[in-house]
This record gives structure tokens, sequence and C-alpha cells, in this order.
């Protein structure tokens, strides 16, 4: 099994590093390790929009979705992915300087991290935050690349049965998981499911809730739908508020990190990089879930957990750490059985669909170079992340005092061009605003629309496993419980379902979740 | 009042069209389906070279979307000047008349022929683990084990659908068919033995077949296919006939001048006749054609025919 792990590895970054002739703007170029660039492009502008509030990589990718249609699989995917965890490393510089999360899954950084730089550790803290991610991306590259292929084999075990059970555990997790109220978190879930049905039945061909629209036939497109609740949603809530932001670009003098502060540190490191690792595979999991686990258990665990909120460096490289793991772990469901576990990884299932991929256990068989080929790219990735992020703050810094004035007319341009073009069509630029107005609704009743879009990309694909497992077993539908896998996962299931509905966990959830 | 005579008059002049000639603007394209499908890339590479015989761009323009028919009424639609073609295949124009009675548009009336440009068939794939090797023997073990067998297929009404019915009628055996929501998406599920067969494109299949975990047991074309001349065709395999293929081709819509048509067919069958686009069409498993515009009508009239029997033998309905 060695000797496989080095070659796959061999053969991924072969063709991370390929050298290929490529033709721009007219001029053809006979080397370029096209591959790279497309790396680098994603790591810069994940890294941007996860500086920058008020955008982040759900809309940045469905935004970028349509752009890569020109592109190889290939380095359309790695772009892509770079953006994901990209924005992990950017929104932590946004966190410490600032005190506003550039992304969700930054927010417990702002807790100490605004601190230390108060207290001027600033430097301090951006270094561990990017060491520390580098550390993570780094094991859960190697995590995917010796997983992925035992598997993958199991998912060839996986039939219609094993798929639906899997998938209700998703949206179960998802639920469990989200912020807030349990009850809003339903709701939009159903909402997603119904969005969902919309468009022609797989089995019998028939239209539903398409009222004889026929833009409508093949379905809402979750490019309009993503684009409009997280895109047009984020502009409208943004122009609300007014800015006032305190910025402590001053006291970012020392970069380096103090041997005291890396004992320090260290630890946490470890002990997010596993917890992320493990929780980003789950359905539900990734970067968001990982970092708010790693914080709270760090707290737990710590033998002074009232310094914690105060300036400790633990409470910044332990989040740090789990979301980066658990946003390139999120990976491996989607690479290995096909099945996105959260919102972004939908979106990457979207990307690949369109470039005529369709997930699954074969993609590892039948296109090797394009699977290992995404796993080299994201320890590529990582390193040329620390480099963007730690020489490189000072301008990151000049970037938020941009006034959002110039900023917001340029991304709703953008978001309206990439719907366009998705099918040429302006239905679905109509549609969007349409959903715009709607995430701009869920706004206002403080309800989370990340599980809408998990509904929205889990419920058909629920309803279609479902049916075909029904098919198949000539309607007995104790298919699920009979065969192994399944009733596993269902079982499971029942578990984490009991789990939010015991009252003393609920308790500690909403603990949890007050810290923001 | 005299000088607005004049500038009404230069106004009108401007709708005035000489007679230059055709073509004098670049020509549209419409692909009814997404890109990077096989019909956009057929597409793509024969316009590649059309618009070097043609001296103007064909522009491809890709607008998918209900089976093919919101692109093909655009085009039924469009002006009939020669400067907007349609890529149709066989769902659009000989399967999806007769599932849809409500067609926005009529495949025959609203559309003028221009050319067939290629015809691709698929394959009859078996999971490695089922134990059969020819057609003969999964029509036996069929027929040993009624409603215990099933077929994949890219959808209700789709050609990889109604070629399993074909089989079905044909062979007399009691097999079910289990839809999903494209042929690449069957493959998991019949690599593990859940699904018993399936018409696949015959490039798609050869990953799986490479690495034996798919087996191929015969082609749907009646005459085998030089990319894989040890697979028998059905047809020779006791079904004499049977032929399932998708046709691709262009149309133009209804009353667009016959000399136009006339000189598009020219530039195609040109562009089809070169080696390369032999080897293009190749990668994709289909054989070029080039016909004539009343040879492509007696062709589409033929398979609208064929498919409307397998539909009504089958009862296939959508809602």
């Amino acid at each position: 099994m060695e000797s496989g792990l080095l070659a796959n590895l061999a053969l991924g970054f072969g063709e991370v590093f390929r050298l290929q002739p490529v033709t721009m703007w007219g001029v053809a170029f006979q080397q370029v390790p096209f591959n790279i660039i497309m790396c680098f492009i994603g790591c810069l502008l994940g890294t941007l929009i996860g500086v920058l509030p008020g955008i982040g990589p759900i809309a940045t990718i469905a935004m970028l979705l349509p752009a890569t249609y020109a592109l190889q699989p290939v380095a359309a995917l790695i772009m892509l992915a770079g953006i994901y965890y990209g924005a992990q490393y950017g929104g932590s510089t946004t966190a410490i300087l600032v005190n506003i999360p550039g992304e969700s899954s930054s927010v417990v950084t702002c807790l100490d991290g605004y601190q230390m730089a108060r207290q001027g550790r600033a430097g301090a803290a951006l270094s561990i935050a990017a060491l520390g991610s580098f550390f993570a991306g780094s094991v859960a590259t190697l995590l995917i690349a010796a997983f992925a292929p035992p598997l993958a084999e199991v998912a060839f075990k996986f039939g219609p049965a094993e798929y639906f059970s899997l998938m209700v555990l998703g949206l179960i997790a998802a639920v469990v998981l989200a912020h807030g109220s349990v009850i809003k978190a339903i709701a939009m879930i159903i909402l997603g499911l119904l969005l969902g049905i919309v468009g022609t039945d797989v089995n019998t061909g028939t239209s539903r809730f398409a009222f004889g629209v026929p833009e409508l036939s093949d379905g809402i497109g979750f490019v309009a739908v993503a684009m409009g609740v997280f895109g047009f949603a984020e502009v409208i809530t943004n122009l609300e508020q007014k800015e006032h932001r305190e910025i402590f670009t001053k006291n970012v003098t020392g970069l380096w990190l103090s041997w005291a502060d890396f004992k320090e540190a260290y630890g946490a490191v470890l002990r997010g990089t596993t917890i992320g690792s493990f929780l980003g595979i789950l359905p539900g999991g990734g970067a968001l879930l990982s970092s708010f686990a790693a914080y709270t258990l760090e707290k737990k665990w710590s033998k002074n957990p009232e310094t914690f909120g105060k300036g400790n460096i633990k409470g910044v490289a332990a989040p740090e750490s789990a979301n980066n793991a658990g946003a390139q772990t999120s990976f491996i469901p989607l690479l290995t059985l096909g099945i996105p576990p959260n919102a972004v990884m939908a979106l990457m299932v979207g990307a690949m669909t369109i470039h005529g991929i369709a997930p699954g256990p074969q993609v590892m068989t039948e296109r090797p170079a394009l699977f290992w080929g995404m796993i080299a790219s994201m320890w590529v990735g990582n390193l040329m992340l620390v480099i963007l992020n730690l020489p490189l703050i000072g301008l990151w810094i000049k970037l938020l005092t941009v006034p959002y004035r110039y900023l917001y007319p340029a991304i709703l341009v953008f978001c309206c061009i990439g719907v366009y073009s998705v099918s040429n069509s302006e239905f679905d630029v109509y549609l969007t605003a349409l959903f715009g107005l709607l995430g701009y609704v869920f706004v206002k009743l403080e309800c989370e629309p990340a599980p809408l879009l998990l509904g929205f990309i889990l419920g058909p694909m629920m309803e279609e496993n479902l049916r075909r497992a029904m098919l198949l077993s000539r309607g007995d539908a104790t298919v699920f419980f009979t065969r192994p896998i399944s009733a596993g996962l269902l079982i499971v299931t029942a578990i984490l379902l009991i789990t939010i509905l015991s009252p003393k966990i609920r308790k500690k959830r909403e603990e949890a979740f007050q810290e923001e | 009042m005299k000088r607005l005579a004049i500038v009404l008059c230069t106004m009108f002049a401007a709708f005035a069209h000489g007679q230059t000639a055709y073509p004098s603007k670049s020509i549209r394209l419409v692909v009814p389906f997404p890109p990077a499908g096989a019909t956009d890339i057929l597409s793509r590479d024969l316009m590649q070279r059309v618009s070097a015989r043609l001296g103007q761009q064909v522009v491809v323009d890709n607008r998918p979307g209900a089976g093919g028919t919101i692109g093909s009424d655009l085009v039924a639609k469009a002006a009939a000047d020669g400067y907007t073609l349609l890529m149709a295949t066989t769902s659009t124009h000989s399967i999806g008349p007769t599932l849809t009675p409500k067609l926005p548009y009529d495949p025959v009336k609203d559309f003028a022929p221009v050319s067939v440009i290629a015809v691709s068939t698929n394959l009859l794939v078996v999971p490695s683990s089922l134990q059969v090797n020819s057609v003969k023997e999964l029509v036996a073990l069929a027929k040993a084990k009624p409603g215990q067998l099933n077929f994949g297929s890219s959808g209700t009404g789709t050609i990889v659908h109604l070629s399993g019915e074909m089989f079905r009628h044909r062979t007399g055996t009691d097999i079910m068919h289990v839809p999903y929501k494209g042929t690449q998406l069957v493959v998991p599920d019949l690599i593990s033995g859940q699904i018993s067969m399936l018409f696949d494109n015959i490039v798609s299949a050869q990953p799986n077949l490479k690495t034996g975990r798919l087996k191929a047991i015969g082609i749907s074309s009646l005459k085998r296919s030089p990319l894989m001349p040890e697979v028998p065709t059905i047809a020779e395999s006791g079904y004499p006939g049977f032929e399932a293929s998708v046709w691709f081709g262009v149309y133009a819509p209804a009353g667009t001048p016959k000399e136009i048509i006339a000189r598009l067919n020219r530039e195609i069958v040109a562009a089809l006749h070169s080696p390369e686009m032999k080897e293009r069409l190749a990668i994709l498993g289909a054989e070029p054609i080039g016909s004539t515009p009343e040879e492509m009508a007696h062709t589409v009239a033929g398979e609208t025919a064929k498919w409307a029997r397998v539909i009504k033998d089958a009862n296939v309905r959508i809602d």
C-alpha cells in the first residue's frame, strides 16, 4: 500500500506541475505550468474574499463556476478548491486585526485573536494562525491521499439504500450543527427540499412545480439560488449597515513567533488538526463546525479556561488548525462517494457535473490524474497560502480600507454575468434577483441560508435514491435496515437526533454558539 | 418638408437588403444541450472547419434545457435567413414529438433539413460479476429469472431507455427499467451489480472495460464498430434488424431559401469527409454521414416512426 500511496502522490504532483501548451488572447504559449497558476489564482482569490467581509467562498465559487467552462476540468477544480481553503486563511487576518470574521469559520478566532492584537501580539497571532493552518492542511492532504482509495472501495458497496441513509444523516447533522435555532434550521432545510423538487421527476418524467414554464422544467439552477441567497443578499444586508472599523495595522511588527509562544501553542495545533480532520469528513461538517468544536474543546481541556477570550494563543491555534483541516477533509466524501458534506462541496459537485464528470467512486479509477492532481494541489496551495498570508499582510490590510460603495457594484455585476453565462438565459438572472430578495428576508428573520442550500442539493438526491432503492428491492421498505451499512448509518442518525433533542446537550450547544 | 422626405427615404433605405452574398455576417448554430456534452463537442469540431470554408464564423450558442426543446423552439421561431441554425438529435426531433404532444414547435413543419452529420451507437454492457458473456446467455438468464434483472438509463424517454425497451420487447424478457439522471450515474451501481445491464456510450465505457469491471456483450448498430470489432452486434446475435442509434443533424428554420441550404449542405459534407473530422468523430464514438436534405428528411421520418412504435409497445408516457 505504501508504494501505492507514493505512486499516487507522484502522479498528483506530476499533474499539478505539468507543463502544457496554452493559448491566451490569441497567443500560443508552449510550456506553461497552467495548473499551478490556477492554484495560485484560486488561493489568491480565496485569501482576498476571506479578508473581505461580506463575500465568502460560496458566493465566489458560484460566481466563478461559469467562467471555468473554457478550462480543463483539472484546472477548474484546482482553482475552485483553492478558493475554499484559501478563504480560511484570509478570514483569520481580518478576525485578528479588525475583530470582524472574514469567514464564518473565523468567528471564534476573533475572540482571542483580536485580544492578542490589542495587546500588541498581532504578529504572533497571525503567525500561529498561518503556521497552524499549514500544518493542518498538510496532515489533511496526507489523510486524503491515504484513506481515499480504501474509502472508494467501500463506496462501491454503497447502493441507493446506503446513499439515502447517508444523506438523511447529512441533513440531520446539518440541523444539529447549524447556528442558532433548531426550528429555523429545519425550516430552511425543508424549504431547500421543496425548491429542489421543482423540475422533471427522473422516474416518471412528470413535470413538478414548473407551472408550464419551460426554463423551470430542468429545475431551479443551483447557481441562481447560491448567488442570490449568498451573494445578492449579503450585498443588500451590508448596504444597510454603516461602516466603522478599528484596524490595528500599526501593531503588526514582529511576524515571528517566540519559542515560548510556539511551545504553548503546538499542542493546540495538534489537537485542532485532529478534530478538524475528523469533523470535516462528516456530513454537515467542514471548516465551520471544526473551528467551533476545536475552540470549545480546547477551552474545556485547558487548566486555565478563564484566560480564553482574553488573548490566549491556544484560542487562535486550535480553531485555525481545525478549520483548515476540516475544509480539506470535507473533500473526501466528495471525491470518493460523490456526496457533498456541506454547502461548498455541493457547489463543487455542480462544478464537476458542468465539466462532464459524474462525481462518485469511479472518478478515482476513471480519472486518476484529475483526482490525485486535486489532492496534490491542496498541499501546494497550502504552501502558497503561507507565503501569501505572512509577508503580504500589508497588502490585505489596505484592501480593508476600500469603501464598500466601490466594492458592491462590482460584486453585483460579476454575479449577474456569472449567472447569465451558465445557460445564456435571462430567466436565470431574474431568478437570482428573486432569491437575493428572499435571502435578505432570511437575514432579517435570522435564518441561516446554508441549510437551505444543503437541503436544495441533497433533497432531490435523497428522493432519487429512496425511490431507486425501493424499485430495486421491489417495494420492500425494510431494505434500509437489512443492508448493514445502511442500517449503521440510520442508527447514527437516530443517535444524533436523540442528542439534539436531549435538553442537557441543547443547553451546551447554545452556550457554545453564544460566544459570538 | 423636402428635407424630411429625404431623411425618411434614407432611413427606409437602411432596411433594404442588397443582394449580398451569403454568408455576409457570422452564423449562429444553436446547440440545445449544455457545453462539453457530445452534441456540443461535435458541433464545435465541425463548425470550426465549416467556418473556414464559408469564410464567416459559425458561433455555437448553447441553449440547454427541457431535453433540447428550448433551443429547438428558439430556432423554429427565428428568421429564415440562414443565419440561425440548429444542431438537432434523436431526442429533439424523433423521440420528443411522440413523447411530448404539447411541444411548442412542429418538428417537421417548422424546420428545413440541411444534413445528417453523424450517427453514434451504444454498447450493451454488463457487470463482470454477471455470469453471461453474450446476448444469448443474457437473454437465457433473464428468462430463467423473470423480473429480477434490470436495465439502467439516463432518464425516462431517453434513447438509452428506449433502447432497453426495444431490447426487452424483441427478446421477450421481463426486465425492469431503473432511470437515473445520466448514463454515467448508472455506472457505480452497474459495477456493484445492482443494475444488470446498460446501453452505454462506446467511448465513456472504455475505462471500465479496460479495468475489467464491466463486459461489453453487444453493440446496438447494424454493423460492428471499428473501435471494438470483437463485439458482435445485437442484430447478429439473434435479433436481425435490431438497431438503436443516435443521429445528429443540422436544421434551418422552415422557409430558408433553397440556395442557402444547398450551400450549407455542400460545405458541411465537404468538412465531414476530411480525415481529421473522421478521427474527431471516432473519439466521440460516432461515424460521419453527410446526407442531402432529402435524405435527412427521410432518415428522421424513419427514426421517428421506429421510436413511436417502441414507445407505444412499451407504453412509455410522460405526464
